[in-house]
């Protein structure tokens, strides 16, 4: 009883914790640390893994090669990131913007018109949390993060119910307003026992860093094949070079992950063109025979190949030949939502509030949205005189995010749930494509019937 | 001397009507809901006005005044000239904004939501918040103790705005939802107003139309401007505020802005551009 009361006795304080060091915390930290109202404020970031090290040894000595998480980010995220000054420090020779998106309907074959954004930029994940780190340097030299450091424990301080955190180093933190930006097992979440609904789609996304054959000129182009077992995407990176985000079931992906390079990479090769009913027989070859199946890919690809026109093949994506050793990973894909994203003294920021599948690559883009919402909260609050770790102060930025984010959970997750089937009537439908679907309401009740279970 | 002493004698059925909402102060999703969401109203009105009556040469040697055009710069300078006249302008308005120079006196704190919120400005130095409920005294006294940022910021003492001494002035004197409680509301605003500083404001708030209706008869057209005798507490006899201006003038004060609010559901309180009805939020400005 007594230990407990020193150790919260001594514990630091601060007007802001940030748990989590991805994206949407270094953001938040960043923006915090540029606002003329807010910077002012003591900010702390805890990280459990090892931040800083890697997040230099990428600014000062960058790998040649592109490392396997990339995301999509929308113009309003850039625009964002270049308001707080953050933009300047990425690396653009590792950026790459496009605005050609090419996605067809794998059994039908039919091209969908996505309403995606008007121009998509694809950044490793690292190369934007170096820049983030940088502009908090540059604004700071006090940084306040601290990584490789756990938090263990999270307590209510007795006296005035402000978050306590007790951290692996042995310190504890005792803060106004602690912001969970701590991922989707978000302790945060739990602490403030705030409930998250959702499902998991029974489905693993893999991915890769891959690059096209050199030869023909294309221009940067995102090519998203929507198949039964899940939808898979090559986005592009500078200079040839392409991320591969492929969801498929559980199944297909432990087969896929156990392939060596040249296999999986001729996989990947047929995956974007072959019929699905092909694509099941060589998951079955790759499994039982894998030794046979970069032959195999190969012959069958050449049919498919000689059959198509000139202005066909451009159709599709260039081949593959390289994969960048190491680079295959997979994630598991839920879809969650939080019932609010504020309690007293809490606030929930990106994957913790919120996760969504990446076939519409806008799980960080929501986070950095999160991000700058509160930010201005914040602002306002401080404006105000308000306590800004109190829900009446927080309570704008839940009823700002939540129906936006509702909204987008729900189209991703109707377009997952419409393209992971073959069932004939809902093939032949949305060969019409996703528009004409909401529109015709007849044909949405009955896929929506049809999806219920 | 027998009309000071009652002036802010608040009736007995108030007090124990306060005193049991004491409790439930600082829930903000209880029944003081409503209270906690017109603060951020009343703090949008005064922060406007504060930082649109910034002051940057006030006490500042000649040769290290900052330049202000008595005219618009921006029609009349070459575009860098009047931009750069601006950044300066900016920067030192900025500087004043976030010193602590200002002090508060907030007449009626009641459980300090607004005495609080004013202590968290940068550019508030201290706040008193007096009351005249002991329990909310107690409860404000309790909850600030709560916020290390605010603690040493505020004092709250058990007394009337009578007793406080004289000679004691602020920069901001505030007196929120508070005339209306009171029986001599003419000598309550008097005696308010003596404890405003030159430059200094007072802001005010009442709570609706009537209310409206009665302090703009019964103050200003009673008490104040003397126009009716004492006592006749008619409601027929309205000033409109072009009078009420105009009295103001004829003090040293003068009215900077008034701005009428209203309670919407779902979007909380907002500001109407009618000051003459439903709530209404009004600043003075000492100017000598
Ligand atoms: C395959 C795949 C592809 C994707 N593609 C895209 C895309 O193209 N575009 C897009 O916008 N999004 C994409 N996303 C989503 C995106 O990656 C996530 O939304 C984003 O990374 C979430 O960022 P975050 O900062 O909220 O959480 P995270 O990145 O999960 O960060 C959470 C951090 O909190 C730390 N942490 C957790 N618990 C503790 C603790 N107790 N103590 C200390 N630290 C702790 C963790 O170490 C971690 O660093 C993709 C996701 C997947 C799986």
């Amino acid at each position: 009883m007594s230990l407990r009361f020193l150790s919260t006795a001594r514990a630091q304080l601060a007007d802001i914790v940030i748990i989590g060091g991805g994206p949407a915390g270094l953001t938040l930290a960043a923006a915090v640390k540029n606002s003329p109202v807010l910077s002012s404020l003591n900010c702390k970031l805890v990280e459990g893994g090892n931040l800083i090290g890697p997040l230099n040894s990428f600014s000062q000595n960058p790998p040649s090669n592109f490392t396997n998480r990339v995301v999509s980010l929308t113009p309003s995220t850039i625009s964002y990131l270049s308001d707080i000054g953050v933009w300047k420090h990425i690396k653009e020779d590792r950026v790459e913007s496009y605005d050609n998106i090419v996605a067809w309907d794998g059994v039908s074959g039919a091209q969908i018109d996505f309403n995606g954004p008007s121009l998509a930029t694809m950044c490793e994940t690292t190369n934007l949390q170096s820049a983030l780190l940088a502009r908090i340097e540059e604004l700071n030299e006090e940084t306040g993060i601290m990584d490789n450091i756990k938090v263990e424990n999270i307590t209510s301080d007795e006296t005035n119910g402000w978050p306590v955190l007790q951290l692996s180093s042995g310190e504890s933190l005792k803060t106004r307003l602690l912001v969970g930006c701590d991922g989707y097992n978000s302790p945060v979440r739990k602490f403030a026992q705030i409930e998250s609904r959702g499902w998991s789609y029974n489905r693993w996304g893999i991915v890769a860093t891959l690059r096209f054959k050199n030869g023909e000129f294309r221009y940067p182009t995102g090519w998203q094949r929507f198949l039964p077992s899940g939808p898979v995407a090559l986005l592009p990176l500078p200079d040839n070079w392409t991320s591969l985000v492929w969801s498929t079931k559980p199944e297909y992906a432990d087969i896929l992950l156990k392939l060596d390079d040249d296999a999986f990479l001729a996989m990947v090769n047929a995956a974007v063109k072959l019929p699905v009913e092909e694509l099941e027989f060589l998951y079955n070859q790759a499994h039982e025979d894998p030794e046979n199946l970069v032959g195999e890919i190969t012959w069958r690809l050449n049919v498919f190949n000689d059959k198509l026109s000139p202005q066909e093949m451009e159709k599709y994506p260039l081949e593959l030949d390289t994969i960048v050793a190491k680079s295959r990973a997979k994630f598991p894909l839920k879809m969650s939502h939080a019932d609010t994203y504020v309690e007293d003294r809490v606030a929930l920021v990106g994957d913790a509030a919120h996760t969504t599948h990446p076939l519409a690559g806008q799980g960080l883009n929501m986070g950095q949205a999160d991000v700058k919402s509160l930010v201005a909260v914040l602002e306002k609050a401080m404006e105000r005189g308000l306590d800004i770790g109190t829900k009446l102060a927080l309570e704008p930025y839940f009823s700002e995010r939540y129906p936006a984010n509702h909204v987008l959970l729900g189209v991703v997750d109707k377009l997952h749930k419409i393209y992971s089937t073959d069932i004939a009537p809902i093939v032949m439908a949305r060969s019409f494509g996703v528009n004409v679907l909401n529109t015709v309401p007849f044909v949405k009740d009955y896929m929506v019937s049809r999806m219920g279970e | 001397m027998f009309l000071r002493r009652l002036s802010t004698a608040i009736s007995e059925a108030e007090k124990s009507h306060f005193n049991s909402l004491a409790a439930s102060w600082w829930d903000t999703t209880g029944p003081q809901r409503i209270l906690h969401k017109m603060n951020l109203v009343r703090m949008d009105f005064i922060n406007e006005t504060l930082r649109s009556h910034v002051k940057i040469n006030a006490g500042v040697p000649d040769e290290q005044k900052t330049f202000v055009p008595g005219w618009n710069h921006h029609n009349v300078l070459p575009g860098p000239v009047a931009e750069s006249i601006q950044t300066e302008i900016n920067r030192r308005i900025a500087q004043e904004l976030s010193r602590p120079r200002l002090s508060c006196l907030d007449i009626g704190c009641g459980g300090g939501i607004l005495s609080e919120s004013l202590a968290r400005l940068p550019m508030v130095a201290s706040v008193r918040g007096i009351d005249l409920s002991p329990e909310v005294i107690r409860v404000a006294d309790r909850h600030k103790a709560l916020d290390p940022a605010i603690t040493d910021k505020i004092d709250y003492q058990l007394k009337s705005i009578e007793q406080l001494d004289k000679d004691d002035q602020y920069d901001v004197v505030t007196m929120m939802e508070m005339l209306e409680h009171v029986e001599y509301p003419a000598l309550v605003l008097q005696t308010a107003m003596q404890h405003v500083k030159k430059d200094g404001f007072l802001f005010l708030s009442t709570i609706n139309r009537d209310l409206v209706s009665w302090l703009t008869t019964i103050v200003f057209g009673e008490y104040v401007l003397r126009i009716v005798p004492v006592g006749t507490h008619t409601y027929s006899k309205y000033i409109d505020r072009r009078e009420i201006a105009e009295f103001v003038d004829e003090t040293q004060f003068r009215v900077v802005d008034a701005r009428g609010c209203t309670y919407v559901p779902l979007r909380g309180w907002v500001f109407t551009s009618l000051p003459d009805t439903g709530n209404y939020l009004m600043a003075l400005q000492r100017m000598e």
